[in-house]
């Protein structure tokens, strides 16, 4: 196997095509589930022992379910005669096609990997001391600059942590995309299979495989440099 | 520099149970309270009203004649000084102190100007651009003070900010503080539970207990003159002998008579007074205020040895210098100084 086989998939706008829209799914996938995420955790990091442990099991117990069947339950939402749909039907708003789009890709994974995010961050949030904030109230910031000045910065490596695992499952994450993203939506971990299962071209798969675990490492690393500038403490 | 008043204020956490208690308290322009109390007195909790972050139930908190109980703590520019210090990790000590600086946008030479000074008014230049995690203890609370000093704030609020330090540091720290306090001349309340470190550095104190002001004076007053057994109790005076009027002289049990200058206008009342003031005298001693015991516990304390006594009414602790050892089962006769005894 040469390193063409290599170049000629990025030469290859139907390769590439589907290499830029796995990146562009899991990148937007990990903001939004940062988005989602950091609010949630610090709100469960700031509630009682009791709550926090309900509040816990309620964020995790998607994750109990198997991503086949989680799939699945999104199809029910979003498909034609899906409970959206129906509900649009009831303002007799025409049935609007979500299933089988980007869009649905991106709704299933950021529900399949936001408890992931919210876990990482609660682990980390929960240890700052409620003393940081009321400092920073004391010194004439209200809670929310107080949020953003104080609390963010003290988070990012669980922002990192969670980001890493989210991005990396975004992208690997197989289940979702083939149920939700149907052919025209591709990503490279489906490609894979379709190249290894259906056309039995076991080469392109490797070579997809590697490009994919090359991606990976050059996302991680950009992470770390991003937090070891964000967060001095790393540094020392 | 301003004025603080409490007026009635009421706290509770759970609705139920009062935290405080219809407190009153009233601070004067530049002066150094300090809140002094066991774990779980209210000590704290007043301070967090002062501060803002808890919401009373009922009462007004003022500063210089405004009303301050509604107003958020971040509009309330009083600095503060937390037991953990609080540093912003993520900070170094230049940036932790010119924190609150820059949420007031002020521009960057004003921020550097007051930064660098209040920087050296607590000694800490050299240290600008460390991370709180490479200082030691006292450096550490001197930034927290700078950090609470530099917003110029109208009062100071210190919570237990010694009781993480060690013996030593806490003696050059209260030291410090003081002379920091009285040069910029703020307003400071400061809560703390130990007696020495609180009489050392306060113009007043107020004792809590329980929720309510046991005790309100300077420390000279509360140090010599407690007004309740809890105060008493608290600020080391350890011998508590119960007394009834019999013909208007005090007597003791079993009636030994107790000259006082002052025998107040209650029946029966608790004598007490502090180890140090009681004498151990010879067994001709003839004088008032004599009371006879037997030694059940030496211990020595270095400048003196202190003996556990057992007297008909109780026990009696007596502090002795004078060199002489007595032994466990010695009867010995201790004299009260008659200016010392408190009755409470």
């Amino acid at each position: 196997m040469s390193l063409g086989r290599y170049l000629s998939f990025f030469s290859d706008t139907y390769y590439l095509n589907i290499f830029v829209r796995t990146i562009r799914v899991s990148l937007i996938c990990t903001l939004v589930c940062m988005i989602l995420g950091i609010p949630t955790a610090y709100f469960i990091s700031r509630t009682s022992k009791k709550v926090r442990g309900v509040l816990m099991a309620i964020a995790i117990f998607p994750m109990l379910t198997n991503s086949v069947i989680r799939a699945f339950a999104w199809i029910n939402v979003l498909g034609k005669n899906g409970i959206i749909n129906q509900i649009l039907g009831i303002f007799n708003i025409e049935p609007v096609s979500m299933l089988y789009t980007e869009f649905s890709v991106l709704i299933g994974t950021i529900y399949l990997f936001l408890p992931l995010m919210i876990i990482t961050l609660v682990g980390v949030m929960e240890n700052i001391d409620n003393d940081m904030m009321e400092a920073a109230e004391s010194l004439g910031a209200n809670r929310i600059v107080a949020f953003f000045k104080v609390i963010l910065p003290m988070s990012v490596p669980g922002i990192i942590t969670g980001s890493v695992l989210v991005f990396t499952g975004a992208l690997t994450a197989y289940t979702t995309p083939q149920l939700l993203g149907g052919p025209s939506n591709m990503l490279m971990s489906t490609l894979i299979y379709q190249r290894a299962m259906t056309l039995n071209d076991w080469t392109s798969a490797s070579v997809i495989a590697l490009i994919m675990i090359v991606t990976t490492l050059i996302v991680m690393k950009g992470l770390n440099y991003v937090a070891s500038k964000l967060d001095k403490r790393g540094l020392e | 520099m301003a004025e603080v008043r409490l007026e009635n204020i009421t706290v509770s956490y759970d609705g139920k149970n009062n935290v405080l208690e219809g407190l009153n308290l009233k601070v004067n322009e530049g002066e150094l309270l300090a809140l002094l109390g066991p774990s779980g007195c209210g000590k704290t909790t007043t301070l967090r009203v002062i501060a803002g972050f808890i919401d009373p139930k009922d009462g007004h908190m003022y500063c210089d004649d405004r009303d301050f109980t509604r107003i958020p703590v971040h509009k309330r520019n009083f600095g503060l000084v937390f037991q953990s210090y609080a540093l912003f990790p993520h900070l170094n000590v230049y940036e932790n102190v010119a924190f609150g600086l820059k949420l007031r946008k002020m521009d960057k030479v004003t921020i550097e100007k007051k930064v660098t000074e209040i920087l050296k008014v607590c000694d800490l230049t050299e240290f600008k651009d460390r991370l709180p995690k490479n200082l030691s203890g006292g450096q550490r609370q001197r930034v927290a003070l700078a950090r609470a000093l530099v917003i110029e704030p109208e009062l100071l609020l210190l919570d237990e900010p010694l009781s993480n330090l060690d013996a030593k540091l806490r003696l050059n720290m209260r030291v410090e503080i003081k002379r920091i306090q009285k040069k910029l001349g703020i307003t400071t309340v400061f809560v703390t539970h130990d007696q020495e470190e609180c009489f050392s550095i306060s113009d007043k104190v107020a004792v809590m207990n329980g929720g309510v002001i046991e005790q309100f004076g300077t420390p000279e007053e509360i140090y010599t003159r407690p007004k309740t057994e809890f105060v008493a109790r608290f600020i080391g005076f350890e011998n508590f002998i119960k007394l009834h009027k019999v013909d208007g002289v005090l007597e003791c049990a079993d009636g030994t008579k107790i000259s006082v200058d002052d025998s107040g206008d209650k029946d029966e009342c608790l004598l007490t007074i502090r180890p140090d003031d009681i004498k151990i005298v010879a067994d001709d001693y003839k004088g008032e205020n004599v009371l006879c015991g037997e030694v059940v516990v030496r211990t020595y304390l270095g400048k003196s040895y202190q003996y556990e006594t057992m007297t008909p009414f109780g026990k009696v602790v007596v502090n002795d210098a004078s060199g002489t050892l007595y032994n466990t089962g010695d009867k010995i006769r201790m004299v009260l100084d008659k200016a010392k005894i408190v009755l409470v």
